[in-house]
């Protein structure tokens, strides 16, 4: 789309067809709902690290099997993974331009998909297994 | 002109408004690159996570190698600046919810906030590492 100076279009026409705004304020919503989840879910994770650190592997086994740590721990890696994936994605659209923007927004999505994804079967397994 | 331009296919690239080079750093300025930059070092160390993760689930040898990494000096290092980013990146993130909310955009006060942010990122990181070696 050209966009002439003296073009007669209206403000409305040009932006028309181009998506709804209905939308937008998606991104936005949910990097505050996970930072406002993020607060109280860090404290608790710091808390279960403090108490992992100085275990064992059957320690470790023992705690990450109870219901509350492995929750906290499911619910920080949830909300943490969704967070940092909206935070690297404005990092991406204020840094990269041009053709590589899209193949970092990319990158990003699928670095933070197999993390998430990785954390959370790790943590299932041992509660699990 | 702009549409010859265009129409060539000869696009020149779109100005871009001045960038951290040409302005006096400020404490707001300094904490807003900050929260960035513990943003990015979180992204790369939630890799430390999945590695305890994934270590735990698998078997006491694979535990083993990731414990003697995390007990060395290099491994205290990277865990202690991986809390440093986490509270650094709370406490910046709470300061932002106070802007949302209306408050404390003046000169003093959002200068403050700054120093807040900065002191009571690394009081939490401190506190939690005393902590840490407390309980053992």
């Amino acid at each position: 789309m050209v966009d002439h100076p003296a073009s007669l279009r209206t403000p409305l026409a040009r932006v028309r067809f181009l998506g709804s705004a209905r939308s937008g304020t998606r991104e936005a919503r949910l990097i505050h709902l996970t930072s406002l989840a993020l607060i109280p879910l860090t404290l608790g994770f710091v808390w279960l690290v403090l108490d992992l650190l100085h275990m064992d592997y059957n320690g470790v086994r023992e705690t990450l099997e109870r219901p509350l740590p492995a929750i906290v721990l499911l619910a920080f890696i949830l909300a943490g993974i969704l967070h940092m994936e909206i935070g690297m994605r404005s990092i991406v659209v204020d840094y990269i331009h041009g053709p590589a923007r899209a193949w970092a927004l990319l990158a990003n999505t699928c670095f933070s998909a197999l993390l998430g994804l990785a954390c959370v079967y790790a943590t299932l397994r041992i509660a699990f297994t | 002109m702009a549409t010859t331009d265009a129409a060539a296919g000869k696009r020149r690239p779109r100005p871009l408004s001045p960038h951290l080079g040409i302005y006096k750093l400020t404490m707001t300025m300094a904490m807003s690159i900050a929260h960035r930059i513990s943003g990015c070092a979180l992204y790369i160390g939630v890799l430390l996570l999945a590695w305890f993760l994934i270590s735990a689930s698998t078997d006491a040898a694979t535990f083993g190698v990731f414990s003697a990494f995390i007990e060395s000096i290099i491994g205290r290092l990277v865990l202690f600046g991986f809390t440093w980013a986490l509270f650094h990146h709370l406490v910046g993130g709470i300061r932002h919810f106070v802007w949302d909310a209306g408050y404390g955009m003046d000169p003093p006060m959002r200068d403050q906030l700054g120093w807040a942010t900065l002191i009571g990122g690394l009081a939490l990181t401190l506190i939690a590492w005393s902590i840490g070696y407390a309980v053992r």
